[in-house]
């Protein structure tokens, strides 16, 4: 599809305009934190950033999610349903968390369990990316299929160059944004931009430090499933905190339970939940499947490696680094495909 | 002379040699240049996975009650702060004297991990870091990098009451003075200065970020209880829920039960992946109990009994 430029100078007016017409989702600062909340104007927004603190992932699952609501009377039951979602769009986000929200996508949309709290999100909603300028030591969505100039999953792609932003229309939803406001997303020659952002991206590609390959071994998860590698020292020095999955982009376990106030009238609530807590997979009858440690990292790790390409056909982590990073105790997931690598090499 | 890292592998390697213990924790290289890990060594082989540096921010007293019930014995890596923690598991009867062999390192202040790599080349290697009383130099494969201690510290260390380890079996490095810091309370009471209504907006606009991930709970040493009450569901005292309510509910009753027994290890606030002020929090029941009962910070001495947790028939408290 066609492609548009952007003035910085006209960002804030955009996004004023975006605010007006849609949920606008856009990161922003709070203290220290890059996080991304819905914001009603340019004034919050903070572009200029490298891997926000918690993904924007919360613009399609939220941690917490009103199902509906109930009050029982004695004699009648009433079910009230929150409305579907409304138009939203998700601004300035990185190539890599935008990668991720495609990895949930066969989860809630899945044939036979379509989840119609997620979908109708995901169709109301307009994804415009914002390619990295840096890379982080951490990061290695290259390894994963993925880059800092990226396409993939966004409707429109920004890609930061000198004084304007070079704008990639990517999907249908894309091409009606830049023709609804197309004062701002101007018809230019870009032959010289898209030149530029070709060299960015080769460049950014160069900067990667963290060496990561998956060849054999999702094929070595395949076949062994008790590894003595998964008793080391990463299911010692777990603390089980939950962090990696929370701040994780394609993490999307959750808890369903009712708030209610004693009586018969309450919420039904989803939440986010994380397979890294022993109650995630306790029974009501006291045994638990995923007892320790052991089973519970072999269980998040295998899920990112193996089970979601099993199920999906897609790798279940996008590289962005983020559990990496605020791990209390450093487990680092490069390191444990290395190893697991190593151990197949070995085999 | 042998660096501090060869003496502990050289202090672990006898401990294990000799079945004094069976585990030791300790820190090793981590998978960035300025981060450093919790290691298990089982073998005289493995010691020389050790390391020591001012990368070693986790408290790994921690980890000492994950073997109480292991047969042999276990030493575990101090720091000043971390060895208040020891003490305080031993007044709580978390863990047995017997089996537990404590490695103190005096410790000069561990650096924020983060600000660190931010400035040093990706993808450098470490050669040594050297200690020049206010700032260290990282000596890296790209080149050397100086850090102020005034800037690169964890918080914490900036205010740090025991830099020696208050208790220890073996000693590795020499004491450090001891400084009586005046700015301790000092964040505390600029808070304390603050109207009701502002001291609550500055709360308000911290819990409100929390995830409730629990790793402020699951990192604490005095953190112990087998069901904490924050994962029961029945009752259900703080909902999974998280809105300012059920955050501020969860970090009040959480204050409250570390109270009296929060070593000041700072480690729920350098874990918390949204930056909420922790120590604060904590520090400012220290204040308190230190102007009210004159209460040194718990787990400074062996067997200090908590203000909150002791009981005195001659107790002034009508209410006891
Ligand atoms: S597993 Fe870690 S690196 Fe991979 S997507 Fe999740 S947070 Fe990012
Ligand atoms: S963040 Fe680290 S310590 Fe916490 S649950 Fe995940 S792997 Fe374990
Ligand atoms: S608080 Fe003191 S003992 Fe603890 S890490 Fe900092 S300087 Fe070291
Ligand atoms: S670590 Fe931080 S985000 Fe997690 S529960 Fe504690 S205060 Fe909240
Ligand atoms: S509450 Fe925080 S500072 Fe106090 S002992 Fe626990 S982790 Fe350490």
């Amino acid at each position: 599809m066609e492609s548009r430029v952007v003035n910085k100078g006209q960002i804030s007016e955009l996004l004023d305009k975006l605010a007006k017409d849609y949920n606008l989702f856009a990161p922003v600062k709070d203290e220290t934190m890059t996080l991304f909340r819905r914001v009603s104007g340019a004034q919050d927004v903070l572009l200029d950033y490298n891997n926000s603190d918690i993904s924007p992932k919360g613009c399609f699952l939220p941690q917490n999610e009103k199902t509906f609501s109930y009050m029982y009377t004695g004699d009648s039951l009433e079910i009230n349903k929150p409305e579907g979602a409304q138009k939203t769009v998700l601004f300035g986000a990185r190539p890599c968390d935008i990668k991720a929200v495609l990895t949930f996508d066969p989860v809630f949309e899945g044939v036979k369990f379509g989840d119609e709290y997620y979908s109708s999100k995901r169709e109301n909603s307009i994804i415009i990316g914002l390619s990295c300028t840096k890379v982080l030591s951490t990061c290695f969505c290259y390894a994963m299929g993925g880059g800092p100039c990226d396409i993939t999953g966004s409707d429109l792609l920004l890609t930061e160059i000198g004084d304007k932003y070079y704008v990639e229309v990517i999907t249908e939803k894309g091409q009606a944004l830049v023709d609804a406001y197309s004062q701002i997303f101007a018809k230019q020659d870009t032959a010289q931009l898209a030149k530029d952002k070709d060299e960015l991206a080769k460049k950014l590609s160069g900067e990667f430090v963290r060496k990561v390959d998956l060849t054999g071994v999702k094929e070595l998860m395949d076949n062994n499933f008790e590894l003595p590698y998964w008793s080391g020292d990463d299911q010692k020095k777990c603390i089980s905190c939950g962090i990696c999955t929370y701040v994780c982009p394609t993490c999307h376990c959750f808890d369903i339970f009712d708030y209610t106030t004693g009586d018969f009238t309450g919420d039904r609530i989803r939440c986010w939940d994380s397979c890294m807590y022993p109650e995630y997979t306790l029974e009501a009858g006291g045994h638990n499947p995923r007892p320790t440690r052991k089973e519970r990292i072999r269980n998040r790790f295998m899920h990112k490696i193996k089970y979601h390409l099993d199920r999906y056909n897609m790798v279940g982590c996008v590289g962005c680094g983020r559990c990496v990073i605020k791990c209390p105790v450093n487990i680092d997931i490069t390191k444990i495909i290395n190893d697991l690598k190593e151990v197949a090499q070995n085999a | 002379m042998m660096n501090l890292a060869q003496q502990l592998q050289e202090q672990a390697k006898k401990l294990l040699e000799e079945k004094k213990v069976d585990l030791v924790i300790g820190f090793g290289q981590g998978t960035e240049l300025a981060r450093n890990t919790p290691v298990f060594i089982d073998s005289p082989e493995g010691v020389s996975a050790l390391t020591w540096g001012p990368f070693c921010a986790n408290n790994l007293a921690k980890y000492l009650s994950d073997y109480n019930n292991a047969p042999g014995g276990t030493a575990v890596v101090v720091k000043g702060c971390d060895a208040r923690s020891v003490n305080r598991l031993l007044d709580d009867n978390q863990i047995l004297r017997e089996k537990v062999v404590v490695i103190g390192v005096p410790c000069p202040g561990q650096l924020e991990w983060q600000k660190v790599s931010a400035e040093i080349k990706p993808g450098s290697t470490l050669k040594e870091v050297v200690d020049n009383g206010d700032s260290y130099t990282v000596k890296t494969d790209s080149g050397d990098y100086s850090f102020s201690k005034k800037d690169y510290l964890l918080h914490r260390c900036l205010v740090c009451e025991n830099p020696n380890p208050v208790i220890s079996d073996i000693t590795i490095g020499k004491e450090l003075p001891v400084k009586n810091y005046e700015e301790r309370f000092a964040e505390v009471q600029d808070l304390e200065k603050l109207a009701v209504n502002e001291k609550s907006a500055y709360w308000d606009k911290q819990f409100t970020r929390c995830l409730r991930c629990y790793a402020c709970r699951n990192v604490c040493s005095v953190c112990t209880c087998e069901v904490c009450v924050f994962d029961q569901m029945m009752p259900m005292w703080v909902s999974k829920r998280t809105n300012l309510s059920e955050n501020t509910a969860f970090h009040i009753t959480r204050a409250f039960h570390v109270a009296g027994r929060c070593v000041d290890c700072g480690e729920c606030d350098r874990v918390c992946p949204m930056d909420i002020p922790l120590r604060k929090l904590n520090v400012k029941i220290h204040k308190d109990l230190g102007d009210l009962f004159n209460s040194p910070t718990p787990g400074t001495e062996p067997g200090l009994i908590s203000p909150l947790g002791g009981f005195s028939p001659g107790d002034p408290e009508e209410f006891m």
